[in-house]
């Protein structure tokens, strides 16, 4: 498939290139024009990326639309790029978020238009880039490249601190990464190549001690991103000092990318390392999701709250992750997807009443349904995606998650489950302190309600939240077999029965993929079969 | 050495001789033509540059040594020929804005850089060690003269006098370590030596290649032989900073290259470890001394300490890998460090420049085009991709991996995030500060020309590196 001739990834990565030269093209005198390019770019961009969707065959679990070239011989780095289920909702969310947060920008953004969007989309060229390539040099370049971006966007445009919370983003993120690039060079010295899928056809990894630590410099690189406790100290920071757009997406893409490098290098590549720092990873996810629920609880600026939240939220992405089964994973994955809509919807919300009254204190406001009813039920429709509602998206990813998590130790369920309590009452208090009540604060008085350009940013997050908490069907199709491609890797065992199953000749439905969470009302109960059969392979 | 034999040798001497030529018409010039005849100087050499650097492509390769196997014309001295040469016209090009605004053009700096040059590329053609020695003079010497061209400022004056006390002790004991060799072995080829060596006294060699080497690490900057270095740097004149902080240390790492692979190989095992050392305390040392420093020139000293340091992981982990690396490092380092000490010409603060910090912030609105191409500079610097700077590490560090030198990767990885710190107050001065009111941007053209001609070829060789890998490659080719 190909946009213009040029291969459709090659076309979706480097499009917002593109726009960068249009961006400049425009006189910067018209701010207008120059902030309606960056519109059409990026919406063009997310059109492209939904062409994805035509082209691609959710029942194949090879990667599509691969491109393959030579790109630095002599090291075998290759340009190899290729797409599964699981990096095309990324993609997807990537290049949504991307155009929602250009858009909110219309009235945030008064100084040094060009640059911040230059800067905007730079930094789409990278986070869609990480999410395509398959070799990891070229993984490693897109991953560095995006730092610098997001660098600019918080010190320039950032809140009062930004200068401290830019360099520390940088530094943190950067320290992680070199780690890895090291690590990456261990891997080659080991396969001679960077190419992913080649790896993992050898069949082989890396002997026991170097797997070890070629994992743990990954788990670095990963964990600081994702973040989890106790790397997480420069999430506040960068996203309570960013621009609303940088924290969309900050939280909505570039959080993602953590647990994203998890799945897709650290579980194949090092599947016996992964299995060994099961029980330490497991406990920093845990000790993420409660304690960024208590310390959320304690906020008093509703960025900050929010940044908090991300930390538990990932937490239970961490913890699907590395639960290993079909279903946590997918789940994981899926809880990805709907982080970044309802905390990317979040920071939309908070940067509405920001712009209005330039505070972000809770304190500042109560009251404000009566004032701004359509932003009320915005809000309210957010906040409930976010603790997870049944009927909306965050409670497909939960459930699953912690479905998965109870099959293998109903301890962690129960600790993680108390953080979804935890997401309740620190969301709803939040959302009490700042809606109901008397409106008190005179400078709250004359606050108008959402414009049109502001609530038509919302609208595509809260399709994707009732769809996904509807119908979560053609998402979770989609991760079927890459998912089921991981966990053969890194949890044979999970397998056994299944194949042995499937193998019997009586055996009716040979599908060898167990029970697909699938329509709306079949969720849990096809999820409560999938624990039955796993409960039944671990009795034996 | 009958005549034939010489006038066969002597064409191959045709770069040295056209900048033999080209620093003969730049004297006349000065001397003759009296109101502008030290910029006439300047033009004739530039253009005596790229008229050298045509004649060097179109010099054959000899076939084995020449003039008695003293000189060697290969694909290795090729290399760096090409790089002096850059790093000669990049300098000259800075040096028209920076006579300009000091309001005296030295003329002598114009003929005294392609003697310096001749110094250079006789040094890494050099198969001996008498020649190895008059060439490293000929272009320390005036490297010496160059750092005090201006007589009447005191820094510049301090500056000359100890880069000359360090420079001539450095002279002292390369020199003591020749004389040991010579000793030992009786002959001054390095051919003839490699041969002779191994059978000699393995301790008395091994204080030889030491006291030869140190010589030559004075003169690179390595840590713990760095202390003129951040000195030096401040108070010279900063196009000469530039020549001497690309051109001079490439020369030196080309001679100790040659050193290792031909006379000192057998102790490949020692110089190893030597290395290992260097590049460990360099890297440290060059950032950590950076993070404190507040003059871009001083910070630029200790950044290319560091970068010495990179360069000497590249050394210590020496094999196919590395060689490339190591000669793709040293373009990269070119166009880095030129435009990084460059950038200080873009800045008018009174009678001079702004060399501080300070005075580089709000650089982004007054001039955008030169706020973007010092940060590809800066990316580059840091190993970020998608620079040559990044590419450069990473082939470094892919070496040492190689060589299953881990933890010298990972300390040089971790020496990458240390720098981004001093780099990027840099970058944050002239991206998110206020521009003060006392200095002016200047983007004048030379000025201009080097630092986005640096941005483009970082940019370029980050993308797509392959085309100087084979260039570097090649160099290692009999």
């Amino acid at each position: 498939m190909s946009i213009l001739g040029i291969p459709i990834l090659t076309f979706i990565v480097f499009f917002p290139v593109a726009g960068v030269l249009a961006v400049l093209a425009v006189p910067g005198a018209r701010k207008n024009a120059v902030r309606l390019t960056a519109i059409v770019v990026t919406a063009l961009e997310f059109l492209a990326t939904l062409g994805l969707l035509i082209g691609f065959n959710p029942a194949a679990g090879d990667m599509q639309f691969v491109e393959r070239a030579d790109w630095i011989k002599a090291v075998h780095a290759q340009y190899l790029l290729g797409i599964d289920g699981i990096s095309l909702l990324l993609i997807l969310l990537t290049s949504l978020l991307t155009f929602l947060a250009t858009l909110s920008s219309w009235k945030a953004v008064e100084n040094r238009l060009k640059e911040y969007y230059i800067f905007i989309l730079l930094l789409e060229v990278g986070m869609v880039g990480v999410f395509v390539s398959l070799d990891l040099v070229l993984f490693y370049v897109f991953w560095e490249v995006m730092l610098v971006p997001m660098y600019f966007l918080i010190g320039i445009w950032g809140g009062e601190r930004r200068l401290y919370a830019a360099i520390k983003f940088f530094l943190y993120t950067l320290f992680g990464s070199v780690m890895m690039l090291v690590a990456i060079l261990v891997l080659y010295a080991h396969y001679h190549t960077f190419d992913v899928l080649a790896i993992m056809q050898t069949g082989t990894f890396l002997p026991a001690a170097l797997q070890t630590g070629v994992f743990l410099a990954f788990f670095l690189g990963f964990a600081i991103k994702v973040p989890m406790f106790p790397f997480h100290t420069w999430l506040p920071d960068a996203h309570v000092e960013a621009p609303t757009a940088g924290s969309v997406i900050l939280a909505g893409v570039l959080l993602k990318m953590g647990a994203y490098g998890f799945v897709r290098f650290s579980l194949p590549l090092f599947p016996e390392a992964s299995r060994k720092f099961v029980p330490l990873i497991v406990v920093l996810a845990l000790i993420s999701i409660v304690y960024g629920a208590l310390v959320s609880l304690m906020q008093k600026d509703m960025k900050k709250l929010i940044a908090y939240s991300s930390v538990s939220h990932m937490g239970f992405v961490m913890l699907g992750i590395f639960t290993f089964s079909p279903m946590a994973l997918k789940g994981a994955v899926l809880q990805m997807i709907n982080h970044g809509i309802s905390t990317g919807a979040l920071f939309l919300i908070v940067g509405i009443i920001y712009e209005r009254r330039h505070t972000r204190l809770i304190s500042e406001f109560g009251g404000l349904s009566a004032r701004m009813p359509v932003y009320a039920a915005v809000f309210l429709i957010i906040t409930m995606s976010s603790i997870g509602l049944p009927g909306l998206n965050g409670f497909i990813g939960e459930f699953m998650i912690l479905m998965g998590a109870w099959t293998v130790n109903p301890v962690w369920t129960a600790v993680a489950a108390t953080g979804i309590i935890l997401g309740a009452a620190y969301m709803l208090w939040l959302y009490q302190r700042v809606m109901f009540g008397k409106l008190e604060n005179p400078a709250n008085q004359g606050l108008r309600d959402l414009t049109v350009r502001e609530f038509a940013t919302f609208v595509p997050l809260i399709v994707l939240a009732f769809w996904i908490g509807i119908f979560p069907k053609p998402f979770l199709d989609v991760l079927d077999k890459p998912v089921e491609k991981i966990v053969r890797i890194v949890n044979p065992d999970y397998y056994k029965d299944i194949d042995a199953r499937a193998a019997l000749p009586a055996a009716a439905p040979s599908s060898p993929v167990p029970a697909d969470a699938g329509g709306p009302t079949k969720a849990p109960v096809a999820a409560g079969a999938e624990t039955a059969k796993m409960a039944v392979s671990e009795v034996r | 050495m009958d005549s034939a034999s010489y006038a066969a040798g002597l064409k191959f001497l045709r770069p040295e001789i056209a900048l033999l030529v080209t620093a003969a018409l730049g004297m006349m010039a000065h001397l003759f033509l009296k109101k502008k005849g030290a910029r006439i100087a300047g033009y004739i050499t530039l253009l005596g540059l790229f008229v050298t650097a045509d004649i060097v492509f179109l010099t054959p390769l000899s076939p084995g040594g020449f003039f008695s196997g003293s000189l060697t014309a290969d694909r290795f001295a090729f290399y760096f020929k090409i790089i002096f040469l850059i790093a000669a016209a990049m300098a000259i090009g800075l040096a028209f804005k920076f006579f300009e605004v000091q309001k005296y053009e030295a003329g002598e700096f114009y003929y005294l850089m392609p003697l310096a040059l001749i110094g250079m590329t006789t040094a890494v053609s050099a198969t001996d060690l008498i020649t190895t020695y008059v060439a490293f003079e000929l272009f320390a010497i005036p490297s010496y003269i160059l750092t005090g061209i201006f007589k009447k400022e005191n820094r510049s004056a301090e500056a000359s006098i100890k880069y000359f006390f360090l420079g001539t002790l450095s002279s002292g004991l390369m020199l003591l370590g020749m004389a040991l060799i010579f000793g030992l072995t009786g002959e001054t080829g390095y051919a003839e030596i490699a041969k002779l060596l191994p059978g000699a006294n393995a301790h008395i060699a091994l204080i030889g290649m030491i006291l030869f080497f140190a010589g030559l690490f004075f003169k690179a900057a390595l840590a713990p032989f760095q202390m003129w270095a951040p000195d030096v740097y401040e108070g010279a004149p900063t196009p000469i900073v530039v020549f001497l902080s690309t051109a001079s240390k490439a020369a030196v790492f080309a001679i100790l290259i040659r050193l290792m692979l031909t006379i000192f190989l057998p102790f490949q095992a020692s110089w190893i470890q030597i290395f290992q050392f260097l590049a460990v305390v360099s890297m440290f040392w060059g950032n950590l001394a950076a993070l404190v420093q507040t003059n871009v020139k001083r910070l630029m000293a200790y950044s290319s300490i560091a970068h010495a340091g990179y360069i000497a992981i590249g050394l210590a982990a020496w094999g196919e890998t590395a060689s490339m690396a190591v000669l793709f490092y040293l373009v990269v380092y070119l166009f880095m460090n030129a435009a990084a000490f460059g950038l200080i010409l873009l800045f008018r603060k009174g009678d001079g420049f702004g060399e501080n910090i300070d005075d580089m912030r709000g650089l982004a609105r007054k001039s955008p085009l030169a706020a973007a191409s010092v940060l590809v500079v800066l990316l580059a610097l840091t190993g970020i991709p998608p620079t040559a700077g990044f590419m450069g590490k990473y082939f470094i560090f892919m070496a040492a991996v190689e060589k299953g030198m881990i933890g010298l990767a990972a300390l040089g990885a971790l020496n990458s995030v240390v720098s981004l710190f001093y780099y990027f107050r840099i970058g944050r001065a002239m991206f998110m500060e206020e521009a003060p009111g006392r200095v002016a941007v200047e983007p004048s053209f030379p000025v201009m020309a080097v630092l986005v001609a640096s941005a483009v070829v970082i940019l370029a060789l980050g993308l797509f590196p392959s085309f100087l890998m084979n260039f570097a490659s090649a160099a290692f080719l009999k």
